[in-house]
């Protein structure tokens, strides 16, 4: 029988070449964009480089006070160096706690203008992310303890501030008004790094933070790595035991902490800090949705073709219930034929996003949320197929079922009528 | 083998009704070989739908093989069609996107049949209306004669005991149609029923029994 379908559906997709070619071409565009997007989110969330463990992670990156008093007064920000040395670093739970600030470093170089990011880390940082040192080492412990003015750089900056040279350990580069010694080299991190700037790395305590030494309030994040995802609910109740004492024991401020979240939960929701609106969920499925609308307009339009075309099939669709074919048949055979369509439509939607993302390389980003866009590359695993398989499903399906009920009901009289050929 | 009883059928638009068949009373014995005759607009066509189960009538009762129709659900009116009725069309109806091997396979992929089975039947059809090196050509490529054979090749290769042919001569020159009918005649012989509508006298005479319609009613 499938055979049979087979034959009809090679045969009518031939033999109306507009119809097959609008068709597919609506459906391969559809799942090229699925495909980039879903290669892209796969790669955030899986992470890659030095955080291949981002699964294992969690992170508190957003602290807000709220006066307690009758004037109302809220100030939202990253985490204070005291928060993060005097208590979130001290979590038991996690297997290593590390904490850093990200900024960017205007600079002119050879009489041009640069702005490239730096992190100021401490020294827990490179046991945290896994970093492959081209060359030397990583800032220790003793060196932020001495505040020394040392630095950690990408290949990049190497190759924009030293040229071919290759040995620059010992050298030393000026950043802002510090003269810091270079003592690691380490490869670019991925342009999907969402935690990790393709820059240089300084201990936190060589440049101190120059605005106010808040309690709460400051420049830091914190990741907490734990050995296995096991570990993540006893963090989180051991972050927020803390931030509750601290907000018992402060009568001014009413303390409330971002986090610890995972990688996934701190894209989707950004820094919302309204507690009714914070779903990483329901921001998930804000872009499910809009990635189910994205699929679901092309169907609609390729459901209208089908109508079109299930009026030119009037007659075999009456010869075949003339000779036995029940509803039930009818719709399967269509449905299976539209499955067949958006199939060849979705093979040929990933290599056009094989192609899109060669060709276009760096100029190709994604907007993953409200303010992270992640360069694209193309990774093609089982989860990717699986995804592909899914939509070209989905979209088979919206876009055959109701053509397929409506051809099931067609009266074979009316296409049966005897008269001149 | 086939049994109306006071069978009734009215086509509605949103302004006009047409009686097409008005009560009618008719008896088909196994065996039969009947033509169905009349003026265009008859009900000649209506009553073979009725007969084949592809159009429901209004009142009345309709019996095939001893089984009274009733409900006429889908999936056991489909069953019947493919058990019991095998179809002639004046214009072949084949499908022109498979060739004659699958056009004659068609009825037996709605039963659960073997590949193995369903090839041996189709081969025996297409043997038995002279088309075995026809197998692998399109509706497109054959003649009128070799079209209307195919179809017969399809009505018969589910075995059905009854065969309903609405004009299957119509489309073709009066050698080439006599060529069908002797087709038709040696299939009865072997004990199939079968009910044709004609406007052909002359091949109608070569029926054991003329049933005249006129205006929705039997006459004569």
């Amino acid at each position: 029988m499938l055979k049979n379908y087979f034959k009809i559906f090679l045969k009518v997709a031939t033999q109306n070449k507009l119809f097959t070619f609008l068709s597919l071409f609506g459906i391969s565009l559809t799942i090229m964009f699925v495909m980039i997007f879903s290669m892209t989110l796969n790669k955030i969330i899986k992470g890659s480089g030095p955080e291949k463990d981002l699964k294992l992670m969690l992170f508190a990156d957003h602290a807000k006070t709220e006066s307690k008093g009758k004037n109302r007064s809220v100030n939202t920000n990253f985490l204070s160096q005291a928060l993060c040395e005097n208590y979130l670093k001290k979590v038991t739970s996690s297997t290593i706690t590390s904490m850093y600030r990200t900024d960017q470093w205007p600079f002119i170089l050879n009489g041009k203008h640069y702005e490239k990011p730096y992190m100021m880390t401490d020294s827990e940082f490179w046991n945290v992310f896994d970093f492959h040192f081209l060359q030397g080492r990583p800032y220790t412990t003793e060196d932020i303890v001495n505040q020394n003015h040392c630095v950690v750089i990408t290949q990049n900056i190497r190759n924009l501030f030293f040229g071919d040279e290759k040995d620059v350990l010992g050298k030393t580069i000026r950043v802002l008004q510090l003269q810091l010694t270079v003592t690691g080299v380490v490869e670019d991190p991925s342009s999907a790094s969402q935690n990790i700037s393709d820059g240089i790395f300084i201990p936190y305590t060589a440049m101190p933070w120059p605005y106010g030494l808040d309690p709460i309030l400051g420049p830091y994040t914190v990741v907490f790595k734990a050995d296995s995802k096991d570990r993540f609910p006893a963090i989180c109740k051991e972050v927020q035991d803390i931030i509750t004492r601290l907000d018992r024991a402060d009568n001014q401020w009413k303390i409330t902490l971002t986090g610890p979240r995972t990688q996934f939960e701190k894209m989707m929701t950004g820094y919302d800090m309204n507690e009714d609106t914070a779903s990483p969920i329901g921001k998930f499925m804000k872009y499910i949705l809009w990635g189910l609308a994205f699929i679901f307009l092309p169907a609609i339009n390729l459901m209208a073709l089908n109508f079109a075309r299930i009026r030119e099939r009037g007659e075999e669709i009456a010869v075949r219930k003339s000779f036995g074919a029940n509803s039930g048949n009818l719709r399967g055979q269509f449905i299976y034929e539209n499955l067949m369509l958006t199939l060849a439509g979705g093979i040929i939607g990933i290599i056009l996003s094989f192609v899109m993302i060669t060709l276009l390389g760096s100029s190709l980003s994604v907007p993953v949320s409200d303010f992270n866009n992640v360069q694209v590359s193309f990774s093609f695993d089982l989860k990717i197929f699986g995804i592909a398989l899914l939509s070209c499903l989905i979209f088979g399906l919206l876009s055959g079922v109701l053509p397929a009920i409506r051809m099931s009901k067609m009266k074979p009289v009316i296409y049966l009528k005897g008269g001149e050929k | 083998m086939i049994k109306l009883e006071n069978i009734s059928k009215t086509y509605r638009t949103r302004s006009v009704e047409t009686l097409a068949l008005d009560k009618i009373n008719l008896e088909v014995k196994r065996g039969e070989f009947v033509s169905v005759m009349g003026p265009s607009g008859c009900g000649k066509s209506t009553l073979l739908n009725i007969i084949g189960l592809l159009d429901e009538p209004d009142l009345g009762q309709l019996q095939l093989e001893g089984n009274l129709i009733t409900g006429y659900e889908d999936k056991k009116t489909a069953g019947m069609r493919n058990h019991l009725v095998g179809f002639i069309f004046q214009s072949f109806h084949l499908i022109k996107e498979l060739d004659v091997y699958d056009n004659v396979e068609l009825p037996l992929l709605y039963r659960k049949m073997p590949a193995a089975e369903r090839k041996k039947r189709v081969i025996a059809s297409l043997e038995q209306v002279g088309l075995s090196n026809r197998m692998n050509h399109y509706p497109s490529q054959m003649s009128g004669g070799q079209c209307q054979r195919a179809a017969i090749a399809r009505a018969i290769t589910g075995e059905p005991g009854i065969i309903l042919a609405d004009e299957p001569t119509g489309n073709l020159d009066s050698k080439v149609g006599q060529e069908v009918m002797n087709i038709l005649t040696d299939l009865n012989k072997a004990g199939t029923t079968i009910v044709m509508v004609t406007h052909d006298e002359s091949l109608a005479k070569e029926t054991h029994r003329i049933i005249r319609l006129f205006d929705g009613r039997l006459v004569g």
